[in-house]
């Protein structure tokens, strides 16, 4: 059988299962869908563009576009321009290419009424303005849907768009103070030279003036950021680093114009600009670093069903969540995601809350159980009744609940910042005290003036002001080649501080799923038939079953078994051959008379052929593969580990003494793990928190550091401040070991730089530091910071 | 060598490279840089039809705020 592309996706399949359409193939009707579309709209030229890189093939339902145009929807994300035009921001889904960037931007330009549609590649990120008059929105999401992409809103925060332009702003003020400081360095070489060899005094007015006209940007552009920092930190009464920074430049500045004017003595404009430079290269790493907790919102939206349908009499609508009123009764089918609390008053079926619980086992409800809102329907086509609107159910409350403790998370000073204050009131203290000095011992005005600011200069904090920046981003890279992603810099440092580690139990410590761990046969049987029974559910347990097989049988036949009938909370049931075959849980072989003992507190899955038990399969969350070592080498770094757990106490303890944890919390509910944490934060500790569901994500928040896992929720990422994007707990472990080092780094950064101070400011205070000297000793013991941050790279391959 | 030679050299360069600097500044303000893939990307689609449709999207923008011009002066002089 040969293997033939689909000409849409690009995906190979077999001939004989492609759909024919001439001289084309497609492996379905979505594709084949898609490319008649751009071969009317002329975006063929897309296929050309795209190459060989694959597509997903469009196979999502997608819910009513109609909702996009509603009145709620255009309050939360619409704003309007000043020329009366709509703007949204979209994240589009599904795009892998340069080629997918172009084809939805040419398809939205082609729209009659859309004025502007832009797309961020790297963030996937669309700005699309367009005229309403025209156009609605959902017909807009409906041609994005039409070729084979997919649209949600998103908020553009004030946040993000403040952060971007901060970052902008950034590289503008970075862009003159490089340009100026590079020139600035000829020019420079030559007074050095002339300083040396002799130069004429007009000459040297000469390259003092380019200097001065070169210093002026860098000082009063390039540094506002730094006047800025100063002035806040004197309207709040504290010596920072950016006051000594304005003062050192700013006095430098201006006894240079001194000098430059009355054409006599050496003029100090490179060390201005160089000062600067460093400095605020070292600023905006912190910039680029910084955790944006705009994007964090965003993806939890796109977690909140927007719409539910809800029974009226015959009829059932779609309609808003924020229109549910309580009394209505809400229809879910399987694979939905509640909304809204309630209670079931018609159907019966199982609810995977594993999100909010950490139940790994599914819960059976019935008439009169409560369904909780974030919890997915499996099987269940249930009719219930909201007992409270959507503002109150219990995933907007704990919505709420996050943002809150995202805004109150704990901070840990950083050890420069700590530092900068005194360094900076000593060397000011140290500059003014050599000032007076040098003019009562006897000096002329200027010499003493020129000494006092030379300790200034020599003092500068470029070394000060890169140690930290450098060694984190060493840091971070270190981490990200391991699959560890800290999402802040400020954070390793944190870490390195921490004194407890919480993990949680499902998905962090095991593996999320139930696997098969024993398995008896008691009848010879046809593997065959079973396979197909569990193929045919989407159960945890039967997926666990099906996997055991698929790993430990080969060549699996697919049978045809007629009348499989999947009973909520029991199992399956089907004819084969005649014979009835079932597998399900004891309940399920009771009722089929069947006697079973159902002592084992583990999940069982039974297996019988005409009432006969052949075969039973014990399954459970086992423990991750490596996780007793790594939680033993957390240990090892003296950390507290703890672990805690929605699920009931047996199956706690039990993956707590095979992983090695003595120190155990069950059956918490998510603000219980927050309170557990909070506990730990009055007793002086700084905490560590690793979860991967949304029942961890107040703690996750209440934290000082949260470490997500990479399988995990897509929430649980965005609010924690680490991912683990292998997975597993080793990684976890070594993120502790990069923390450490990486602060050891910049512990022995700051040391380098005030070793360096302590030899330079003495020599400046006895008046022996000339611009050459300065210029000299600024670019080195910044250089030593930086190699020294290096050496830890070239050190950990 | 005379000082005015120098004085002269040295503004010339540091106008020329000012101007290079500007040019920069201003890609930066224009928001060329803002998305780092699709920069690279960016020369790919660099033919007619984008130009085409550029010049395209910029007559429905012009075409729209017309249109509201057009709309207010109405709503003004119906008053």
């Amino acid at each position: 059988m040969s293997k033939v592309k689909c000409d849409h996706c690009h995906l190979e399949f077999s001939d004989e299962v492609m759909i024919h359409d001439g001289e084309y193939r497609f492996c379905c009707k979505g594709c084949q869908g898609i490319f008649h579309l751009l071969k009317n709209e002329g975006l063929e030229s897309f296929y050309a563009k795209i190459g060989d890189t694959t597509l997903t093939p469009p196979t999502e339902q997608f819910e009513d576009s109609i909702n996009f145009d509603s009145p709620a929807f255009a309050e939360q994300y619409i704003t309007e321009t000043k020329e009366g035009l709509h703007q949204v921001s979209l994240v589009i889904e599904g795009i892998h290419c340069a080629a997918c960037v172009w084809l939805n931007e040419k398809a939205l330009h082609k729209m009659e009424g859309v004025i502007e549609a832009s797309i961020n590649f790297t963030t996937n990120k669309a700005r699309i303005t367009w005229n309403p008059n025209i156009l609605k929105l959902s017909a807009i999401i409906d041609m994005i849907r039409a070729i084979g992409y997919n649209a949600f809103p998103y908020d553009a925060s004030l946040q993000e768009v403040r952060a971007n332009k901060e970052r902008k702003e950034y590289y503008l003020r970075m862009a003159v103070a490089t340009f100026a400081t590079m020139n600035m360095m000829w020019v420079a070489i030559a007074q050095y030279a002339g300083y040396f060899t002799g130069i004429t005094q007009e000459i040297k007015t000469i390259l003092n003036i380019a200097e001065w006209a070169l210093a002026t940007p860098v000082l009063f552009y390039s540094g506002w950021v730094f006047y800025r920092g100063a002035y806040y930190g004197l309207k709040n009464r504290a010596i920072n680093m950016d006051l000594l920074v304005v003062t050192g430049s700013s006095l430098a500045y201006l006894y240079s114009i001194y000098i430059t004017v009355l054409e006599k003595g050496e003029a100090y404009f490179d060390s201005v600009s160089m000062i600067i430079t460093f400095v605020l290269f070292g600023k905006f790493l912190e910039v680029l670093s910084r955790k944006n907790a705009a994007d964090t919102l965003d993806v939890i939206g796109k977690h909140i069903p927007r719409e539910v349908s809800i029974v009226e009499g015959e009829t059932i609508r779609s309609i808003n969540v924020n229109e549910v009123k309580e009394g209505d009764v809400i229809l879910i089918r399987s694979g939905e995601r509640s909304a809204i609390d309630g209670e079931v008053v018609l159907g019966e079926g199982s609810f995977d809350e594993s999100n909010l619980t950490g139940e790994s086992e599914p819960i059976f409800k019935r008439l009169g159980d409560k369904i909780i809102s974030g919890t997915t329907s499996i099987d269940a086509l249930i009719h219930y009744r909201a007992t409270k609107d959507f503002a109150h159910s219990t995933l907007s409350t704990l919505v709420n609940l996050l943002e809150n403790a995202m805004a109150q998370k704990p901070y840990i000073e950083q050890l420069a910042n700590r530092l900068s204050h005194h360094f900076s009131s000593t060397i000011l203290f140290l500059a003014i005290a050599t000032f007076w000095g040098w003019y009562f011992w006897p000096h002329s005005f200027d010499r003493s003036l020129m000494v006092g600011i030379s300790v200034i200069i020599i003092a500068c904090p470029c070394a000060l002001a890169l140690a930290t920046p450098v060694a984190t981003l060493v840091g971070l890279s270190l981490g990200a080649k391991r699959g560890i992603l800290f999402k802040s810099a400020s954070q390793i440092e944190t870490m390195a501080h921490a004194t407890t580690v919480v993990l949680d139990k499902t998905g962090t410590i095991t593996q999320g799923r139930p696997e098969v761990t024993k398995m008896m046969t008691h009848h010879p049987f046809e593997i065959g038939v079973l396979a197909t029974i569990v193929a045919s559910s989407k159960h945890p347990i039967s997926r666990g079953v099906m996997e055991y097989l698929d790993r430990h049988c080969d060549l699996i036949e697919t049978l045809s078994i007629e009348e499989i009938k999947e009973i909520p909370a029991r199992g399956m049931v089907g004819r084969y051959q005649g014979m009835v075959v079932a597998g399900g849980n004891a309940q399920l072989m009771n009722e089929l008379g069947i006697v079973v003992e159902s002592s084992s507190d583990k999940s069982v899955f039974y297996y019988a052929v005409d009432h006969v038990l052949v075969a039973t399969y014990e399954l459970r969350d086992l423990p991750k593969e490596g996780s007793k070592e790594a939680i033993a080498l957390l240990k090892s770094m003296d950390l507290r580990v703890v672990m805690l757990t929605g699920d009931h106490e047996g199956s706690a303890k039990r993956v707590a003494s095979e992983v090695g944890i003595s120190e155990l919390y069950a059956e918490l509910s998510p603000e219980g793990k927050a309170a557990f944490i909070d506990e730990l934060h009055a007793q002086g500790d700084v905490v560590v928190m690793a979860g991967d569901g949304i029942n961890d994500l107040l703690a996750l928040a209440a934290s000082d550091i949260a470490i997500a896992m990479g399988r995990g929720s897509d929430i649980a990422i965005e609010v924690s401040d680490v991912v683990v994007l292998n997975d597993s707990l080793g990684s976890l472990a070594e993120s502790f070991a990069i923390s450490r080092r990486t602060y050891r780094l910049i512990k022995q950064n700051l040391g380098i730089s005030l070793v360096y101070n302590s030899i330079t400011i003495p020599l400046a205070m006895m008046g022996y530091v000339i611009p050459l000297i300065a210029a000299i000793s600024m670019s080195f013991s910044s250089l030593l910071v930086v190699g020294n941050s290096m050496r830890v790279r070239w050190l950990t391959k | 060598m005379d000082a005015w030679v120098i004085a002269m050299m040295l503004g010339a360069s540091l106008l020329l490279g000012g101007v290079a600097l500007i040019a920069f500044l201003w890609g930066i303000k224009n928001g060329q840089f803002d998305d780092e893939k699709k920069m690279m990307n960016q020369v790919l689609y660099d033919d007619e039809a984008e130009l085409n449709d550029a010049a395209n999207q910029q007559r429905k923008k012009e075409l729209a705020e017309k249109k509201r011009d057009i709309d207010q002066n109405k709503m003004e002089s119906n008053f």
